[in-house]
């Protein structure tokens, strides 16, 4: 059972409990009816979690295990089948739970007969950003998307990544506070999703909340503070990145290519106190280094030319 | 910080910023295109008949002709514009982005049938404002043929009440979109919300002759029944003052006001109810 919501008066200030939760689920449901004689399928089974405020949180799994649907629920398109969900406190049925919520749908697609800036701003307005700040606003998120030269065309004529970026800058333009991604990376060039990452690296700074999902476990790696791994709808394994993948008795050393006789004679000197070399390895470069390093090369060379 | 007071209350600001949406959205398909080559055929189509010249009754015509025009293209228009400008949102998934934003769902239906309402009040100006340049062009030209026609009455057209027919029928067609925005609220396609769109569009305009063909049944179950069904469909017979157009007699005013409050009733019912159902509605 749904622990029953403490009344407002016993809620203390908010600076007094820095760990309140942006998003409480508990006891989650929700089943779709699939085929003909009232056949369920249970999307999201039973799913308790907490995202705690600040923090980037990773929502891992395979296809169909029901990380959208989850998504779908906490921003209220959907209605739980059993269960509740809270954002900030609110019940997510009701519209004001929505208020300080950014969201980026899975393959966004947006109004193609708008231009991307005209999209961003009816978002904008839609939200209530002020009409002082409207236009500042709109082009500075655009430009940390990167889409400021493609900002006139029509909507309809973007690429896939192009489309992310657009989805991403409508998400951040009123500020909120809690930033939901459903796989901002899909269909974006190395270069976009390492921005997308520093994006993400920097709205937690800013002390925001980010809910992303990716399939690119190297990316959700070095983002997020926690992660929770669902399978058929039901979470099989949530904790932090550090403590889940972290090694604390082991440490990688990293050095200069060493002829073999100091190889042995390092050996020597660890087994000396009873320590062992377990693994000498060839570092390599991994690829999307190889390819940030080599497309920012190519790209100063450009600007250098022109 | 999760202040419970946080309400985000219903604005106006965000059903008109819907609306004007939806507009911009038929302005840059190209719908407006569609309906400047109707009128143009409209007026291409008066001038073909000209050559049979009919006299002052020639100007009866040219309205008649024209009123077709507006009653039936614009039904059309309405159905099929309606649930288009719905679908596209739900189709393509931007009513997910849309009311994943503090949004009232209140606020996004009111705001596409205003926004279709809008788009259908164009093309009714539109072809209001051509019939009534057609009619004064060729009374013009009747006038200066056979002056001794027009001897005593003064100018015969009552340009007024062309008006307020166009109005009339626009109030009509916003009725006629609340219905197919209600339909669509709970249908899956596009195709099924036209279909049934315009079987409700030929049930609105024939149920008065069902009504008065029950009239005299004594069964008070029968009555009843009828009776409920004549208020569940509105009666699109009562929009059709064009016949009170005459030399004698022109359209009442009173009438005229009594259908429009006919109509706004009907359109806050039927977009209540098509809320209320979108609400259970899983995007
Ligand atoms: N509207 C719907 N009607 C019926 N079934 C649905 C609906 N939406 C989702 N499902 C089903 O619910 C399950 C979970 O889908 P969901 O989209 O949440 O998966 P996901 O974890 O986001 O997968 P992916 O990684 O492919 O995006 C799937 O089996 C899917 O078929
Ligand atoms: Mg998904």
């Amino acid at each position: 059972m749904p622990p029953a919501p403490a009344p407002p008066a016993a809620v203390p200030p908010a600076s007094a409990r820095p760990a309140t939760a942006a998003i409480e689920l508990r006891g989650l449901t929700k089943d779709f009816p699939v085929g003909l004689r009232g056949v369920k399928l249970r999307a999201v089974d039973n799913l308790t979690l907490d995202v705690p405020a600040g923090q980037v949180f990773g929502l891992l799994g395979p296809n169909g295990s029901g990380k959208s649907t989850t998504i779908k629920v906490i921003l209220g398109l959907l209605e739980p089948t059993l269960g509740t969900c809270r954002v900030f406190g609110v019940p997510s049925g009701q519209v004001a739970s929505r208020r300080n919520v950014g969201y980026l749908p899975e393959s966004p697609y947006f109004y193609r007969y708008l231009s991307g800036e005209e999209l961003v701003r009816f978002y904008a307005r839609v939200c209530g950003v002020p009409r002082a700040r409207l236009a500042a606003r709109v082009g500075e998120v655009i430009e940390w998307v990167g889409l400021t030269g493609a900002a006139g065309r029509r909507v309809g004529t973007y690429s896939k990544g192009m489309l992310q970026r657009i989805g991403l800058a409508q998400a951040l333009v009123h500020d909120p506070r809690l930033i939901i991604l459903d796989e901002p990376t899909a269909g974006v060039d190395p270069v976009g999703s390492a921005e997308i990452s520093a994006m993400i690296l920097r709205l937690k700074a800013e002390g925001k909340t980010v809910l992303i999902t990716s399939h690119l476990l190297a990316q959700i790696e070095d983002v997020c503070d926690r992660i929770a791994i669902l399978d058929r709808g039901r979470l099989i394994l949530a904790g932090t990145v550090a403590e889940l993948v972290g090694r604390r008795d082991r440490q990688a050393l990293l050095v200069e290519t060493l002829p073999e006789a100091e190889l042995a004679e390092l050996r020597a000197w660890l087994a000396a106190r009873g320590r062992t070399l377990e693994a000498v390895e060839q570092p390599r470069t991994r690829l999307d280094q190889l390819f940030l390093r080599e497309i920012a090369r190519s790209e100063g060379q450009r600007e250098g030319r022109s | 910080m999760s202040a419970p007071d946080q309400r985000v209350p219903f604005s106006y600001a965000r059903l008109a910023l819907i609306a004007g949406n939806t507009f911009l959205e038929a302005v840059r398909q190209k719908l407006f295109n569609l309906m400047l080559l109707l009128a143009v055929g409209l007026v291409a189509s008066v001038q073909a008949f000209r050559a049979f010249n009919f006299g002052s009754s020639e100007l009866k015509f040219i309205f008649d002709y024209g009123l077709g025009a507006l009653v039936f293209f614009g039904s059309a228009l309405t159905v099929t514009a309606t649930a288009q400008l719905f679908f596209s949102e739900i189709e393509s998934r931007t009513a997910l982005t849309l009311l994943a934003k503090p949004v009232w769902r209140t606020e996004f239906i009111f705001g596409k049938l205003l926004g279709v309402w809008a788009v259908v009040g164009v093309f009714c100006a539109l072809v209001t404002g051509l019939l009534i340049g057609l009619i004064a062009y060729r009374e013009h030209a009747l006038m200066a043929a056979n002056p001794e026609m027009f001897t005593g009455a003064g100018r015969p057209v009552p340009y007024g009440d062309i008006v307020i027919v166009g109005v009339l029928q626009w109030l009509k067609f916003g009725v006629l979109a609340a219905a197919t925005l209600l339909i669509a609220s709970f249908s899956n396609t596009n195709l099924y919300t036209v279909i049934v769109g315009f079987f409700v569009l030929v049930i609105c305009h024939l149920q008065y002759i069902a009504v008065e063909a029950y009239a005299h049944l004594t069964s008070l179950p029968l009555r009843v029944l009828v009776a409920t069904l004549s208020h569940v469909f509105p009666n699109f017979q009562v929009f059709n003052l064009a016949e009170q157009i005459g030399p004698d007699s022109g359209v009442d005013g009173l009438v005229a006001l009594r259908v429009a409050a006919y109509a706004l009733t009907y359109i806050f019912v039927l977009g209540g109810l098509a809320v209320y159902s979108f609400r259970q509605r899983e995007i």
